[in-house]
């Protein structure tokens, strides 16, 4: 992979750090009036999901990381891995439970997802912003409440649980937020 | 509308500016802009210009990228106490809080030391009605306070590898730029929290123009917000210091492969008699402009 001189750095780029791809956040261009310029840069970690600050000098440099995202489809758990496909290529993608991470809880068959390849292998999957969930669990609710001010937890059909209206029962499908973990209506 | 109102209120802070030294008998100057030698100062550049071509003079005459040596001459000269607003010019500086040119108030007190001056500025401040609490911290506090480093006891090496546990590069040629990485990482980001901060009392490897006493140079910076607003010294005062400053200066930039100015010599002669003793600051007045609402 090609270097990146601090002053090709923006927001997006995947650069090498410590071993791990991550990709720049903030870049941040600091001058002291009496002093050298340096680059004060806000990474993302791809791999750990953890943010860091670190400082450059001006013309420092790092390795790029090859870092790519495609958008699959999620075919199937086949007990160790999650399958996803190229919906244009066919192309099969196997991603290891190790780095399902949260995406585990959200995943339903045939919804498009963003999946993070470093080196042509998989290392994050990110589930769209709203998904589908059955409810496969929850207290029973009290009947006529639908102001929705009180909550409950849910389990979804996906092993996720979810915080619901009151109203919400056993085999109801609700749309979750998959960014925030919360109920955004009845499906 | 909003252009206007911007333009007002700027027109309102230099009006109080100029109010507030005249109070204090104050004398406004204006210095030369275009000037024969660049900067010498390591990290800061001059820009350059071709000038009388046309009518086979040529010469390469630089932008000014502050008033000081100019308004030092007129110190020597025994001009007394002065200031001036003004617009300067630096090359390779561009980003969210720096650009190639930008208005800088500049201004000397006689017999001032950096205490007395720093509490000038507070009362300038308070005129143009940022009234937070003070705060003043010493180099060594802050470094003391915010990352638990001796900055004064620590040598090069050992701060080589508090950079590298830091996951930091190293690969520096002075102590001096070290101490500023870890300025910039470490202490800057805290100082956001702070609304108006001086920080004094500089490593001897940052003295600038400033006096050196021991360990330190009796310089002071100061913070608005985290963002550095002003840089001021207890003014060098005799040729020969000065000699001295630009020679390291040079040879510095030489090392980085810097562009090399000669020798502000027509600076050095004007110094025959030395400089009073006095405090000096420049204060970059679009960042304090951004400061006050």
């Amino acid at each position: 992979m090609a270097n990146y001189s601090t002053n090709q750095f923006k927001n997006g780029l995947k650069l090498m750090l410590d071993g791990n791809p991550c990709s720049i956040v903030n870049n941040e261009i600091v001058k002291p009036g009496k002093g050298q310029a340096f680059n004060r840069v806000k990474f993302k970690d791809l791999i750990t999901g953890k943010t860091l600050i670190k400082t450059f000098k001006s013309s420092e440099s790092l390795e790029g990381a090859d870092v790519m995202e495609l958008d699959l489809q999620y075919l199937y758990n086949d007990g160790s891995a999650w399958n996803f496909m190229d919906p244009d290529s066919f192309e099969q993608y196997a991603v290891d439970g190790t780095y399902m991470s949260d995406a585990k809880g959200y995943l339903v068959e045939q919804d498009m997802c963003t999946v993070t390849l470093w080196n042509d292998n998989p290392i994050s999957v990110t589930p769209p912003n709203h998904v589908i969930l059955e409810v496969l669990d929850t207290d029973p609710g009290l009947k006529g409440d639908t102001a929705g001010t009180g909550g409950k937890p849910a389990t979804m059909n996906t092993g996720v649980v979810v915080q619901v209206p009151l109203f919400v029962s056993i085999g109801d499908k609700v749309k979750v937020d998959t960014r925030t973990n919360e109920y955004a209506g009845r499906a | 509308m909003q252009g206007k109102l911007a333009l007002i209120k700027r027109q309102r802070v230099i009006q109080k500016i100029r109010q507030f030294f005249e109070q204090q008998a104050v004398l406004e100057v204006q210095t030369p802009t275009l000037l024969n030698i660049p900067t010498s100062d390591v990290y800061i550049d001059s820009i350059s210009l071709s000038v009388n071509a046309d009518i086979g003079m040529q010469s390469t005459q630089y932008l000014h990228t502050s008033p000081e040596l100019e308004m030092k001459k007129l110190l020597a000269n025994e001009s007394g106490d002065i200031y001036q607003i003004c617009q300067v010019f630096r090359d390779n500086e561009k980003g969210e809080c720096n650009s190639n040119e930008f208005t800088l108030l500049e201004y000397y007190r006689l017999g001032f030391d950096i205490h007395q001056l720093m509490a000038d500025i507070v009362n300038l401040l308070q005129e143009l009605g940022i009234q937070d609490k003070v705060q003043q911290l010493s180099y060594a506090q802050v470094f003391n306070q915010y990352a638990n480093i001796d900055i004064l006891n620590t040598d090069f090496d050992a701060l080589k590898i508090i950079a590298s546990k830091l996951g930091l590069s190293t690969d520096f040629a002075w102590i001096e730029e070290l101490q500023m990485l870890l300025f910039v990482h470490l202490i800057e980001p805290k100082l956001k929290n702070l609304p108006l901060c001086f920080i004094y009392d500089y490593p001897k490897s940052q003295s600038a123009l400033a006096k050196v006493e021991y360990q330190v140079a009796h310089r002071f910076e100061l913070y608005l917000n985290g963002v550095e607003v002003a840089n001021g010294y207890d003014e060098l005062q005799t040729k020969g210091e000065y000699q001295q400053v630009f020679t390291r200066e040079i040879a510095k930039r030489k090392q980085l492969g810097r562009p090399v100015p000669q020798i502000d010599t027509p600076f050095l002669s004007k110094l025959s008699q030395p400089l009073p003793q006095c405090a000096g600051v420049a204060i970059g007045v679009s960042r304090l402009l951004a400061q006050i609402s």
